[in-house]
């Protein structure tokens, strides 16, 4: 690690009118807290304070940030407003909700509904720790990202993309709601073309197109992500990085050993959503939501004996892989 | 007043989408407006967003908070508009102007007017049925109009833009008198070639906006195949009751003197870097003027 993360509030600080409780978790824009206001109601509270732009140190409020790096800090300051501002018109219950915005500590804060429960990550790793042929009912999926697209439907129609989703990102609350949640990533670009900054994005969730810095990105940059979200939550494990897919494509192969398990129409449409060409994909929400929505009979297709040999011999190799890759990033890590 | 309103915008086959929409209201009036920027030219989408932007302009300084001479109110908007383009082709010094097609329409004490250039298109639709729409500035229709055949005639080939040497030529329609249920609809000509007007006015006849505007616009997309033009629709509904939450826009949420509008500034885009201390407090002030509207619907 080359550089000290800029240090958390402490507990107890009280910034516009809350009390931080405790650091929640720490990203590339800021650091979100749990902090209650005046009348005790939790919070989750958003500060801006990018990690490669300004520093803090352990015990202060104000954040230095280098003269050289002011200009790239404000700009990062007007994509933070420009979550807030797309967030701020946004109620819907699987959408995480805004309730506040100030500037304290010559930064700004964001302040969002406290969520508990557990993100579809945790339920992932929980469900494939048992073992069962199945991760997750495709009644589940099925049902849970009904709801999630419908948050998103509404985020695509407020003319911003997400642009990480991710199991992580996916919250499921105690009260069983499904909420999109970190928008950090996201910038109103479907009414601008170009020079925008390009997000950081998560290998396996994210679309070739998120790779390729010339490339326009739309709905369907989305809604790759949510079919590799639907593969993970049938499969257990996230789906090949997109390199690796145009490198040599096994999507198909790594989908036909769920079939039999889940209906083939569920499979077919997490191959729709992660088509390596976005105009292939489906190209809104509305024309995602209306196939998984489709309650037709379900047909399963059961793999021939030649497809299982197959199946078998490429778990051989692809385990062989993986133990190489886990060596050498055991390797890096450290660096 | 209160509508129900739903805007896509899809790019189809096209390298770019440069179609523009959007919508602005005060208290007691709304504005809509559609831009189609032309192929052919440089700068389309510019075009399209300026005409935008001015026109959003034009509301906010007239709409006080209605714009009581509506007709006159949209020409005027409409020539800003054409010389806004104009000038900002003779600024960079481009050697052909950006061009655009329009079609707006303001809605206020029960009345809609509209006005339109070129061949983007508005529709209104009551009970089902379609009551009327703009008859494009196209030799096609033109042709058509007077009784003649049209089976050679390219239907792109429009005789008015804005943006163009020539003197835009318009159209001001209404005022046509609102019912509640009554559905207004504007589109770039990506919807209209593919998509048959019968079939227009049954969708929205038959189904809530927050459905019938995507079902329309898949049609266009699937029809129009790889090299889909880009499609744009912006629809609303007149005084709809209160089902459908997400597309509904009641101005009485909004303050006396306020101004609401989804069409963004920002081109010509001075600099990102200039967020000074004032553009910050301002910034903060309307996201939690947004916080507090988007709260107030939803009580």
């Amino acid at each position: 690690m080359s550089k000290v993360k800029p240090a958390p509030l402490p507990p107890d600080t009280v910034i516009g009118g809350y009390r931080i409780v405790k650091k929640l978790a720490a990203g590339g824009f800021g650091v979100v807290y749990l902090a209650v206001d005046t009348e005790g109601q939790q919070v989750a509270i958003k500060e801006y304070l990018p990690s490669s732009l300004a520093s803090r140190g352990p015990g202060e409020l104000l954040p230095q940030v280098q003269p050289e790096k002011l200009s790239l800090y404000r700009l990062g300051l007007k994509s933070f407003f420009e979550e807030g501002r797309a967030l701020a018109q946004i109620s819907h219950q699987s959408v995480v909700s805004v309730l506040n915005f100030f500037r304290e500590n010559e930064t700004v804060y964001m302040v969002m509904n406290y969520l508990e429960g557990a993100s579809l990550q945790e339920f992932i790793i929980t469900a494939r720790e048992l073992k069962k042929q199945k991760v997750f009912r495709e009644s589940t999926i099925r049902s849970l990202y009904d709801e999630v697209l419908r948050g998103l439907r509404i985020v695509h129609q407020h003319k911003m993309l997400h642009l990480d989703i991710k199991p992580a990102n996916i919250f499921i609350t105690d009260d069983n709601r499904a909420v999109l949640i970190d928008f950090g990533a996201a910038r109103e670009v479907l009414s601008k073309e170009g020079n925008f900054i390009r997000p950081m994005y998560t290998p396996g969730f994210a679309a070739p197109e998120m790779y390729r810095r010339d490339s326009s990105m739309g709905p369907w940059t989305d809604i790759y992500a949510i079919g590799a979200c639907i593969y993970a939550s049938m499969q257990g494990y996230p789906p090949n990085d997109a390199p690796q897919r145009l490198e040599k494509d096994r999507l198909s192969l790594a989908l036909s050993r769920l079939r039999g398990v889940y209906s083939d129409n569920l499979i077919e449409v997490v191959e729709w959503c992660m088509s390596l060409d976005p105009l292939s994909r489906p190209q809104s929400v509305f024309a995602l939501q209306k196939e998984l929505s489709r309650e037709t009979e379900r047909s399963y297709t059961k793999l021939t004996v030649a497809e299982k040999m197959r199946l078998q011999f490429d778990n051989i190799v692809s385990d062989n892989k993986r133990s190489a890759r886990k060596t050498t990033a055991a390797g890096t890590r450290f660096k | 007043m209160k509508f129900s309103v739903y805007q896509i915008s899809r790019q189809g086959g096209r390298e770019r989408n440069e179609d523009r929409m959007g919508y602005a209201y005060t208290r007691e009036s709304g504005l809509f407006v559609l831009a189609d920027g032309m192929g052919g030219h440089p700068e389309g989408a510019m075009a399209a967003q300026l005409a935008l932007q001015t026109f959003s302009a034009y509301f906010q300084k007239a709409a006080s908070p209605t714009v009581r001479e509506v007709p006159d109110f949209l020409s005027s908007a409409l020539m800003a508009a054409h010389h806004q383009i104009i000038r900002y082709a003779a600024e960079k010094g481009m050697l052909d102007t950006p061009r655009t097609t329009l079609v707006a329409a303001v809605m206020e004490r029960n009345h809609v007017h509209w006005i339109h250039c070129g061949d983007s298109r508005l529709y209104l639709v009551r009970e089902g049925e379609l009551l009327t729409r703009t008859r494009d500035h196209s030799y096609i229709e033109q042709q058509a109009h007077l009784g003649r055949s049209t089976e050679h005639i390219n239907r792109n080939i429009l005789f008015t833009c804005l943006g163009s040497p020539a003197k835009p030529v318009y159209d001001v329609s209404g005022p046509v008198q609102l019912q509640q249920g009554d559905r207004v609809l504007l589109c770039s000509d990506g919807l209209w070639s593919t998509v048959k007007d019968f079939e227009i006015a049954d969708q929205l006849a038959r189904h809530p906006l927050e459905h019938a505007v995507p079902e329309l616009v898949e049609m266009a997309l699937k029809r129009g195949g790889p090299r889909c033009d880009n499609v744009t629709v912006l629809a609303m509904e007149w005084e709809t009751p209160d089902e459908f939450q997400t597309t509904r826009v009641s101005t009485e949420d909004i303050e006396e003197g306020v101004f609401a509008s989804t069409i963004q500034s920002g081109v010509p885009d001075p600099s990102v870097e200039d967020l000074d201390d004032e553009a910050i407090e301002r910034s903060i002030a309307e996201i939690n003027e947004a916080i507090r509207r988007t709260a107030e619907k939803n009580a």
